[in-house]
């Protein structure tokens, strides 16, 4: 019996992001400068959020798994890296999107865009690594070791604003932004992250299979061997 | 020039909709795998 628990947490994550969307695109008051378009902030934000935390996610299965060489993590590494590929993606169109009304151009290769596009080519990379090595020991060792050497990239991404005289601006914080506008924006981060975990369970089950799976055929190629 | 965005709305429901969109394609895909695999257990 499959646990339910990747499906509930889907469902509340959907509830809870239509409620933060219809909190910042309705209930919120506009910024004085950018308008309308300010409401992007409240998916870009915590989209932006959660993908480091699946970044870092990833980060920290690698790990695990080179001391432990236990698959699971393995597994676990694998939906990190392609829950990260998808909120990386997000990440850029909605800044993409963001970007052309407010600085004038779609896109920029300021150090903050740079370094997040560097960290989707990478994780895209391991991803492809990944399908073309057979062995599964192989195979988890350097996907894993890949994919600490790309999680340097990951507090260049966060730093960077800080670092340089970047287009992208600096981290808000609550303390700089009124409640008008972080409460909405805390819903929306809460509600991605309820997605995340959900998508992270669901294709860490998927990568598990698989590999039952891969193991399960050199098993029967060998009893089928040993009938003939 | 006031250096205020005026409008922006359509630049908003894009951004939208593109999320709400990869996040139900990529759960779907993600239901759409599972019961493949589980279809040959």
């Amino acid at each position: 019996m499959r646990s339910k628990t990747p499906y509930v947490l889907l469902a509340l994550g959907t509830l809870l992001l239509l409620f933060g969307s219809y909190w910042g695109l309705f209930v919120a008051p506009s910024e004085r400068y950018m308008g309308e378009v300010q409401r992007i902030m409240y998916v870009h934000v915590p989209t932006a959020w959660n993908w480091m935390l699946a970044v870092l996610f990833a980060f920290g299965c690698a790990i695990a798994y080179l001391f432990t060489a236990n698959a699971k993590w393995d597994s676990r590494m694998e939906a990190g890296l392609e829950v990260g590929v998808l909120l990386a993606f997000l990440l850029c169109i909605q800044g993409s999107i963001w970007a052309k009304p407010t600085w004038g151009v779609w896109w920029d290769w300021d150090p903050r865009l740079t370094s997040v596009a560097v960290l989707l080519m990478a994780s895209l990379g391991i991803l492809a690594l990944r399908s073309f090595v057979d062995d599964p020991s192989r195979r988890a060792v350097w996907s894993a070791v890949a994919t600490i050497i790309a999680s340097v990239d990951l507090p260049i991404v966060y730093f960077s604003v800080k670092w340089w005289n970047s287009l992208h601006q600096e981290q808000s914080t609550p303390q700089t932004v009124s409640s008008a506008f972080h409460l909405p924006l805390r819903v929306n981060a809460v509600a991605v992250l309820l997605l995340m975990i959900g998508f992270l369970m669901l294709r860490t089950r998927v990568a598990a299979l698989r590999l039952e799976r891969e193991s399960a055929v050199p098993q029967l190629q060998q009893e089928a061997g040993e009938l003939a | 020039m006031t250096g205020v965005v005026e409008g922006g709305w359509e630049f908003v429901i894009a951004a939208y909709a593109i999320t709400v969109l990869g996040f139900a394609i990529y759960g779907a895909s993600l239901v759409a795998r599972l019961k493949e695999l589980n279809k040959h257990d």
